[in-house]
């Protein structure tokens, strides 16, 4: 048996070779970008930032590698190489928002370089050069000003043409074929999507970020001001079999008011002095539209010292004012002279440069998308479901148009039939497999749930629980107002805690003002160390009061608290329902077990990762770490890590784990000989950072805790945000996938070791499936062991009776970098550790 | 093709800020602003960079470019295009640019009745032939208000060391002013126009006499109301192929405007709504301890409101937290009130009519209905 080292080793590693350039800004996440993209390059061959302006599509430089393409993981995990499926469950007709793309037989890109003598600076003068023997080359062609492709191949591979330049110079142009180019080439691909974006150009959709958006006829919402327009997300990949183009409906929320417009109602909203923290508040981190051209920006700060009068050099060097600016060059009157200006860091890079910051005025700029208070509003998020929770078959339906779209359109059929490329017209259809539906094991009972509703609050409601923390010590805090809401609460816990297991003494009940500095007081004075959990009666869900409970309950003297806003509990019927819910939820914050399901892997330990990032921008990113620490994985360690700016998460995720190490080695008397790591929040392009970079600093990590000791190590990254979606066929028609689905073949990457689950079950709109990517593998555990593995965690998440879209430990880990970063914003006291207090 | 390109190295020595093609631009820009034409044509509009700069005019409800080399015109006519602000917003003028491919040398009817049409550095790369039909085609049959041409003054070449005959390949002849201008007068008087000559581009100092870099004639018409009778000949066949089209988003477009009041009446039906709440929730916590105080100045501040809201106030009176369901009727009246409203419909009458069917009104149709659901908070 290993040994744990009594400390952890202080010295830091030597920096490892593979250290990228800017490690801070790759560990965002949520498919939010933040910074430069610093992926090392893979691919042969990248088109080039000519191309990009020529495909009518990516604007203001370089594209990130959003899909991630070049990182080939699969290779290195041995036991995978050959065949990456599972086996289990019974099989399922699916079909998927996939397209397959099509090219006539022997079907090859044609790739020339384009050389000028006498050299020929204007890119545009040497297209008109080239194309004077559009005879010889034709009529399809997409050129850069040096890289050429055609579908067809020249007769030569190296031709010489002769051509007059106006003021009657001889240009000698050689065309040299530099490549052949096979459909499955990374450049084919990139060349794909430029291709395709510029038919969803010639369709007339509009492109906003990422996507492209119809127009005609947008959805609106007038009692929020908000404006929906329709649209598509697409990308064309090489997966598992063929190459394909993914299809999605894509909503983007558009508001019909300005920033200034918003900032003058939030003014007549708040008080003077609360003013300008609350347009940060609500502000910074959204995304803007410029009225007068098609650009997108994220706002990073507001600049309250500077006005539209304020005066900026030009690139000729001549000073302008912004009023001045606009009016010239867009016609755009600024009214108000006395706004702030809105500051974005630009996330463009111009040639080598990084371009500074970019000044906004609110009176030009509209606002995109939700904020944070009104993702919050849930008449408005249920108005806005009515449009963008699309059921499987109007979705599939919605898809469908894309691909008639593109059918019927004579001009973009050409261009088609011009590169010899075609869409198939229907979704892609194959088979996944639906697993075996878990069961709950709960203190000596075992509980079958309907596996249609993935739910099973109904079926364990009065049974005892696993493990079940007393009450025989504790405060129920409330106001005047709120004495009765908090009996209830009480005789309602006498009522359901008896079935559970949970003993029950009668609290302290405290009466306190309804002001923080009252509840802060009481909690100081009352609290002892005997005391199990402290429960507050919040009377509105204002977010002040309870962050700063919350804060001197985590950090300053660790218990467990409960809060409870008094509304919940104002409706009688639904009161026991939700009494229940707070007995569990307190139980586990108190290190209580509820269920678990049947583990067969041993000395396993599972851990989750997540991040949160402050919307606040740059404040800074918050990582929580989850592991499991008992073999039927009903017990967590948890911490998380704060990195500021510039700092590197990793360091604060070695010492995670190694204090994790430490823990489970006190609870069980062993290391566990694998560990199983679940990586949510990375952000599209940054896999290669993760398995260049942190994948080595944990194998690191592991051997700084003992000589020996040598364990399996699994790493998966998580992602939620895909585009992939599945309908199972049902009858005629098309119904969400039941949860337990599996698929591992064709919508797969045949470089990855990945796969999708659909856990959850949705009672509206499409379920959207989770992907898997098992980056680094030693364990040798079969992909169905894998997969099931996976499967069983989704149910352990204690704060839903049913399963959930990821892992537990990413759900947790995800709670508490939540309230982190929400309300602490320090690193809770380590005491609380062994407990899930921030449920 | 290039001639921005070509022009900018000859004139390396003689630096032009802004640069001359900006210039020229500007200088139509500026009459755009002084006459306000609602439609403007652009011949020659190469890759629509002036069309561009016009689209912001708001006086401009028609713009149209024409081309003889398509591929040009395409590569950047998609920022001709309305953005998503203009659908976000739209505006009370409306917009229609249209791009055509043809030649100036031929007619087509869709480029009659226009207020001003440009010819920047046009005429110098007409073929004789096209030249000698082009003061036909523009001031006899297009036959605008106003037409602005421009082209290089020769005179000016000595100052530009790099030009050898031409200042760009494709000129087919270069004029100095009095050519120019003896081109200029006669056309105007063909066609019953008066001309005034100007330039952009100033000679650098002791060298004023060689005059603008580019010479510019302003034609105005002189009787311009009879237009439109004074076409005799009318060709049915149109002679250009359209390109592009883009009809802009405008208020005048019955579709947009019912949107538009559509959606600012709900907005601020929840304005006075939350306005209400406030004041009523101000006025509750300041009265806190005095029951009797609290109900006088709540009824108070509610009957100065509206009298439909009795029974709101009692509800609120008689207990508890101001829950938004309460209130539900906002009158049509106080909506109209509000200056946005007000102009976007301008009568009462209108704004009834476009909201009929759109929002829930009550049954007399005097005040919108607010949905009064329970805000669900889950914790």
């Amino acid at each position: 048996q290993q040994t744990l080292p009594s400390h952890p080793s202080g010295h830091r590693q030597p920096q490892q070779p593979c250290l990228p350039p800017s490690l801070s800004e790759e560990f965002g996440g949520r498919g939010r970008q933040r910074g430069p993209q610093s992926v090392p390059k893979q691919l042969g061959l990248q088109i080039s930032a000519g191309f990009q302006e020529l495909s009518l599509a990516d604007r203001g430089g370089r594209r990130r590698d959003f899909h991630d393409l070049g990182v080939n993981t699969r290779q290195a995990i041995e036991h995978v190489r050959e065949s990456k499926t599972g086996s289990s469950g019974i099989m399922i007709k699916l079909i998927a928002n996939y397209f397959r793309l099509t090219s006539r037989p022997q079907w090859a890109l044609y790739q020339y370089h384009i050389g000028y003598n006498p050299e020929m600076e204007a890119r545009r003068l040497r297209s008109a050069l080239l194309f004077q023997h559009e005879e010889l080359i034709g009529k399809t062609h997409a050129f850069d000003g040096s890289i050429l492709f055609l579908p067809k191949k020249l007769g030569n591979k190296v031709t010489e043409v002769f051509s007059k330049t106006r003021n009657g110079e001889d240009v000698k142009i050689t065309i040299t074929l530099t490549n052949e180019l096979p459909p499955t080439s990374p450049t084919c691909l990139q060349f794909y999507n430029i291709i395709f974006r510029r038919l969803l150009k010639m369709m007339n959709l509009q492109q906003i970020g990422r996507n492209y958006y119809n127009p005609n006829d947008p959805v609106s919402i007038p009692n929020h001001r908000l404006l929906v327009w329709p649209g598509f997300t697409s990308s064309i990949l090489q997966y598992e079999e063929s190459i394909m183009l993914c299809a999605d409906v894509s909503h983007k929320i558009l508001r019909s008011e300005t920033v200034l417009d918003f900032m003058y109602s939030l003014y007549y909203q708040v008080e003077e002095q609360r003013f300008r923290d609350a347009c940060a508040k609500e502000l910074i981190g959204l995304i803007i539209l410029t009225k007068y051209n098609n650009r997108t920006y994220r706002v990073d700060d507001i600049d309250w010292d500077a006005n539209p009068q304020c005066t900026f050099r030009r690139a000729d060097g001549s000073e302008i004012s912004y009023v001045d600016y606009y009016r010239r060059q867009y016609n755009q009157e600024i009214t108000d002279l006395n706004q702030p200006v809105l500051i974005s860091q630009s996330r463009r890079k111009r040639g080598s440069m990084m371009s500074g910051p970019v000044v906004l005025i609110p009176e030009l700029c509209y606002l995109t998308g939700l904020t944070e208070k009104m993702r919050n509003d849930f008449n408005m998020m249920k108005d806005l479901a009515v449009h963008t929770r699309l059921p499987p078959e109007r979705r599939q339906h919605e898809i469908g148009r894309l691909i008639d779209y593109i059918q019927k359109d004579d001009s973009v059929q050409k261009e088609l039939r011009d590169w010899g490329l075609s869409f198939d017209s229907n979704l892609l259809s194959f088979t996944g497999r639906v697993v075996q539906a878990e069961k709950i094991l709960q203190a000596g009972n075992v509980f079958d749930y309907n596996p249609q509703f993935a739910d099973w609050s109904r079926e364990t409601r009065v049974a005892p629980l696993i493990s079940a923390k007393p009450l025989d010590n504790w405060l129920l805090i409330y106001t005047r107002r709120n004495y009765d809401i908090a009996n209830t609460l009480l005789q309602n816990l006498f009522k359901v805690t008896p079935s559970m297991g949970i003993r029950m003494n009668k609290a302290t009940m405290i009466e306190v003002d309804d002001r923080t500095e009252a509840y802060l007081r009481v909690l100081q004075h009352s609290i002892t160390p005997d005391t199990n959990i402290a429960v507050c009666i919040l009377s509105s869900s204002r977010k002040d009061k309870y962050d700063a409970i919350k804060k001197y309950l985590c950090t300053d003297c660790p218990i467990p608290s409960q809060c409870v806003v008094a509304r919940t509990l104002s409706k009688p019927q639904t009161t026991l329902a939700i009494v229940t819910k707070i007995a569990l939820q307190m139980n586990c914050k108190m290190g209580g077990e509820l269920w678990s399901v049947e583990i067969p892997l041993k000395q396993v330990m599972v851990v989750g990762i997540d991040c949160y990032h402050d919307s606040l921008a740059g404040k800074q990113s918050i990582a929580g770490f989850v592991a499991s620490l008992n073999q039927t994985m009903t017990r967590w360690f948890s911490r998380c890590v704060l990195q500021s700016r510039g700092q590197e998460l990793v360091d604060g995720l070695k010492a995670c784990l190694q204090t994790a190490l430490r823990d489970w080695f006190k609870w069980n008397k062993y290391l566990p000989s694998r560990i199983i790591v679940y990586r949510d929040g990375v952000g599209d392009g940054q896999l290669n950072t993760l398995v260049n970079y942190e994948v080595p600093q944990f194998l690191d990590c592991l051997k700084t805790v003992g000589k020996d000791y040598n364990p399996r190590l699994t790493v998966i990254v998580v992602k939620k945000r895909v585009n992939t979606r599945f309908f199972a066929q049902s009858g005629g028609g098309l119904k969400n996938p039941p949860p337990g689905t599996v698929v591992d073949v064709e919508v797969t990457r045949p470089e990855w070791y990945d796969f999708f689950i659909v856990s959850q079950a949705v009672r509206n709109g499409c379920v959207a499936p989770t992907h898997y990517n098992v980056i680094y593998d030693t364990s040798k555990l079969k992909p169905d062991h894998v997969q099931r593995l996976t499967y069983k965690l989704c149910h352990m998440y204690y704060n839903w009776s049913g399963v959930i879209r990821v892992p537990a430990p990413c759900q947790y880990a995800h709670k508490l970098a939540f309230l982190v970063g929400q309300s602490i914003h320090r690193e809770p006291n380590l005491l609380l550790s062994d407990r899930l207090y921030y449920l | 093709l290039g001639k921005n390109f070509q022009e900018e190295q000859f004139t390396e020595m003689i630096k032009f800020t802004p640069p001359l093609y900006k210039q020229r631009y500007q200088f139509v820009k500026d009459l755009v602003g002084k006459y306000k034409p609602k439609k403007v044509a652009d011949l020659g509009c190469a890759d629509c960079t002036l069309l561009w700069m016009l689209k912001f005019c708001s006086c401009i409800e028609v713009l149209a470019g024409l081309d003889i080399c398509a591929s040009v015109m395409k590569e950047k006519m998609h920022r001709l295009s309305p953005l998503p602000g203009d659908y976000l917003q739209p505006t009370e003028r409306s917009l229609t640019v249209t791009l055509h491919h043809g030649s100036v040398a031929h007619k087509d009817p869709c480029m009659l009745g226009f207020d001003l049409v440009t010819c920047i550095e046009l005429i110098e790369h007409l073929e004789e032939s096209d030249l000698e039909m082009f003061p036909e085609v523009v001031f006899g049959f297009m036959s605008p208000t106003m037409v602005v041409i421009s082209t290089p003054n020769s005179e000016f070449n000595t100052l530009l060391p790099g030009v050898r005959v031409f200042r760009h390949p494709d000129h087919k002849f270069e004029w100095d002013r009095a050519q120019f201008q003896s081109w200029a007068l006669d056309t105007a008087k063909r066609y019953d126009y008066s001309v005034e000559f100007t330039g952009v581009g100033n000679p650098p100092t002791g060298m004023e006499d060689v005059g603008f870099c580019t010479q510019i004639g302003v034609f105005v018409k002189r009787y311009p109301q009879t237009s439109v009778s004074a076409q005799s000949e009318k060709p049915a066949e149109a002679a250009y192929k359209t390109v592009f089209k883009a009809v802009y988003p405008s208020l005048k477009d019955e579709k947009y405007l019912q949107n538009a009041v559509v959606s600012e009446v709900m907005f601020t039906a929840q304005i006075i709504k939350r306005n209400l709440l406030d004041n009523l929730v101000s006025e509750y916590e300041e009265n806190n301890d005095d029951p009797a105080e609290r109900k006088f100045k709540l009824q108070h501040s509610v009957n100065c409101f509206s009298e439909d809201l009795e029974t709101w106030a009692n509800a609120v009176v008689s207990e508890v937290m101001f829950t938004a369901q309460i209130i539900k009727r906002i009158p049509l009246r106080k909506i109209f009130s509000f200056p946005k409203v007000n102009r976007l419909c301008g009568t009462f009458e209108k704004l009834c009519k476009l909201i009929t069917g759109k929002v829930t009104l009550s049954s007399d149709g005097s005040a919108v209905m607010l949905s009064t659901e329970h805000e669900n908070e889950e914790n």
